[in-house]
């Protein structure tokens, strides 16, 4: 439980994505681990519409796929150890110690879960390579990997600079609870300034955590801001934000049954596809 | 889930399309003369090739992958379609189903690891031959003008690829068919079409249940062949399941497609279609085409349909000749030509489970017989050939005792030799049986150390047995060794 897994794909956040891994590692002092995942992509190698098979008709088309995937796979390792040197350089020179690079042949989801007995934080762009750049359009690898991964995801945005405060939507529940405790013992979060927001919902008994959280913070050093508003919870979260010069969102992922977000979507999601600023998921 | 749901469906949408275009025109062919070979109406393998084609697209394991209505299958069901009719295959069809997604519930799938590499050689080689015989009536007894059509129509199908540009883009079988059927009709030609074979399609499928008596009766009637159709059809599912994974490089999951398999055939069975399986040879037609999800499978099932619906008075006019020119090119496409060059270089014991395999097939007309015996026989040689890998050395220490080492496995096939191994003539005070290099696999080799302990006693020397727990830690049936590498060095001590 000690690296930064830091995921690279050569997309338009990787540089963003780089440089909140590489401030991560140097704020917890952390090992920074640049993973590089080689993709296989769904999508047909040849196209022979003839619709005849002859003789050996599966070996030499076996042949044909495995060389072109060898082909790919060539290139694609290349560019792909070019891109972790360049990550690895710009993370020495902003002073990482220990940087290590690692390629790995499966899809990114697959690989944050292979790796993550050792991970204290997975750092991750907002979305991948195969998307176009329009700014709603979330990775497709995200909701997977906030759903399987049991270690805190940063979600890097494009141009990451290293923050200065952060919100903390607070809902009252169990996994907010859980992320107060994460922000507080993890040492990610020292020092900056934490606006803490809480919408009002059903639960009862808010306030009193509200003023109780609010306090925990306090007490543990952070500068904290809070505030407690009476609007729907997304227009309110994303209010605030926009007014209060935040500069990172800090989330605990999920508070609904896994039932109810498959029909519902979840806050969590809509927080992300709907901000520019970079996301800090807690388990 | 939902993510899964989209790569799987729709993450190559213009590959699946136009493969799925493609593998459509080839099913039509394959489907009626998968008919005529089970000797039912066209339409019943029409509609068993869309519904089995669509359900598994759904519920399939193995994305990419094409089932509808097989030879294989079909050879199995001809002796009862002929005996007691369709409502019985229709029946028959329903409990293939049941005992298919029951296969799947009980994890039956990977069962297909004791299945050879030389017995699926086998297998396809034997549907090949099957599929080629079952030509052979439409070219038996025929007009000169039969054969010059087959001929003309094989030309067609291997030359037609070669031409530029619209070699590489409109299915050649297509254009063979097209062709011979135009030409059968402008110069009238008094030869047999698909209409002569049976109904047609003229509707889309529609829910029946079997008209059959529900009683014991006919479930002893039908139950073998819904076993054989089964087995047959999961053997083949997976077998085509392991060509589409090594092609594409991906995974499938068996047991998700032991069910869907059994899904798609109940499907089948309420729709008036009989049962079906995974097509190897539509399969890498998919695959070359450019197809890879699930997409190309549905597509494939419902352009079939929407075709033969709307088209069933140009498909009746198709000659016989220009569809065997078809399943003479699937007989060829699915035989592996490369085992035959290969029976030079594969040792003996492998190429007499292959052939065995086809024999049997051959003689029998049902592939599950085939592939019984070629797994007995692999099974078998295997015993043997480990067996052979054990060997007692022995040598005297002072004082008139004698240690003998053995190492190795000790199991039925190599206990006999075990035994002899020992000299019982020798005199000697004592006896050491030293087992820490050795296995005991099984009962038969304990009992036959029993043996040797007690013919030593009785020569009236001493025996002592050093070794033996970690020896027979092996006899029990499940040992979880695997994960711990501590386990595994010990296990593997010695080798």
């Amino acid at each position: 439980m000690h690296k930064i897994i830091t995921c690279l794909d050569g997309s338009a956040f990787s540089d963003a994505v780089c440089n909140a891994g590489i401030w991560a590692a140097n704020k917890l002092n952390k090992p920074l681990l640049l993973l590089h995942a080689l993709e296989k992509e769904n999508v047909a190698a040849a196209e022979d519409l003839s619709g005849a098979i002859g003789l050996g008709a599966r070996s030499s088309l076996l042949k044909e796929m495995a060389t072109l995937d060898e082909q790919r796979s060539k290139l694609a390792l290349e560019l792909g150890k070019e891109m972790l040197s360049s990550a690895s350089l710009s993370a020495e020179q902003q002073g990482c110690e220990q940087i290590e690079k690692t390629q790995r042949h499966s899809d990114i989801v697959e690989a944050i879960c292979d790796l993550e007995s050792d991970a204290r934080l997975i750092v991750i762009g907002r979305s991948g390579q195969g998307n176009k750049q329009d700014f709603k359009a979330l990775g497709s690898h995200i909701e997977q990997v906030i759903r399987q991964v049991h270690t805190p995801v940063l979600i890097a945005n494009k141009d990451f600079a290293a923050p200065k405060s952060f919100m903390l939507a607070y809902d009252g529940r169990e996994t907010a609870d859980k992320a107060v405790k994460r922000i507080i013992e993890g040492g990610l979060l020292q020092g900056m300034t934490c606006h803490l927001v809480t919408v009002k919902n059903k639960q009862s008994g808010l306030m009193e955590k509200f003023k109780a959280t609010e306090k925990m913070l306090r007490d543990s050093g952070f500068d904290v801001k809070a505030s407690f508003s009476e609007d729907a919870i997304f227009a309110g979260l994303m209010d605030y934000k926009t007014n209060n010069e935040v500069e990172m969102l800090v989330m605990g992922a999920f508070s609904h049954s896994k039932l109810a977000q498959a029909f519902l979507g979840s806050n969590t999601l809509k927080m992300i596809e709907n901000t520019h600023l970079p996301m800090l998921i807690l388990r | 889930m939902l993510e899964k749901m989209k790569l799987e469906w729709l993450s190559n949408i213009r590959g699946d399309l136009l493969a799925g275009t493609v593998v459509a025109l080839a099913l039509i062919p394959e489907a009626i003369a998968f008919s005529i070979i089970a000797g039912v109406d066209p339409k019943v393998g029409l509609y068993a090739s869309f519904c089995i084609a669509v359900i598994i697209a759904i519920v399939g394991g193995r994305p990419g992958m094409i089932s509808a209505a097989t030879g294989a299958m079909a050879l199995l069901m001809v002796t009862l379609v002929k005996d007691h009719g369709l409502e019985y295959l229709l029946a028959a069809t329903l409990l293939t189903g049941v005992i298919q997604i029951i296969a799947g519930y009980l994890k039956l799938g990977s069962l297909m690891r004791f299945v050879s590499r030389s017995v699926v050689t086998g297998f396809v080689n034997a549907l090949a031959i099957l599929i080629f015989m079952a030509q052979l009536p439409e070219l038996t007894n025929v007009t000169w003008h039969v054969y010059a059509m087959t001929a003309a129509g094989l030309g067609i199908i291997y030359l037609f690829p070669y031409l530029p540009v619209v070699g590489k883009s409109i299915p050649s079988p297509l254009v063979c068919i097209v062709v011979l059927t135009a030409v059968a009709m402008m110069i009238g030609l008094d030869i047999r079409t698909v209409g002569d074979m049976g109904e047609l399609p003229d509707t889309l499928p529609i829910f029946l249940w079997p008209d059959v008596p529900l009683n014991l009766e006919t479930l002893l009637i039908i139950l073998p062949y819904s076993v054989g159709l089964a087995i047959v059809g999961l053997l083949e599912s997976m077998m085509t399941a392991t060509i589409v994974d090594d092609l594409t490089d991906t995974k499938s999951d068996r047991n998700k497609e032991c069910k869907g398999q059994g899904i798609a055939n109940i499907g089948a069975g309420l729709m008036g279609g009989m049962a079906g399986c995974a097509m190897i040879g539509q399969s890498i037609i998919n695959v070359k085409s450019g197809g890879r999800g699930r997409l190309s499978t549905f597509v494939a099932g419902t352009l079939l349909i929407i075709m033969v619906v709307f088209m069933d008075d140009w498909i009746k006019q198709i000659p016989m000749a220009a569809l065997v020119a078809v399943m003479i090119m699937v007989s060829i496409g699915t035989f592996s030509w490369s085992s035959i060059t290969d029976l030079k270089k594969h040792p003996l014991s492998t190429n007499v489970v292959m052939i065995a395999t086809v024999i049997v097939v051959v003689a029998t007309h049902n592939l599950a017989l085939g592939v019984f015996v070629g797994v007995l026989l692999a099974t078998l040689f295997f015993a043997n050939k480990i067996g052979r890998f054990m060997v007692v050395k022995s040598e005297p220490s002072n004082d008139n005792v004698r240690t003998y080492h053995v190492v190795g496995q000790v199991f039925f096939a190599s206990s006999e030799q075990f035994v002899e191994s020992f000299d019982f003539k020798e005199v000697v005070d004592k006896v050491v049986i030293d087992l820490n290099h050795a296995h005991f696999w099984d009962i038969t080799a304990v009992s036959s150390l029993d043996k040797v302990v007690i013919k030593f006693k009785r020569e009236g020397s001493e025996v002592e047995v050093v070794g033996m727990s970690a020896a027979t830690e092996t006899i029990v049936d499940k040992f979880g060794v695997l994960s711990d590498p501590k386990e595994v060095e010990k296990l593997m001590a010695g080798h």
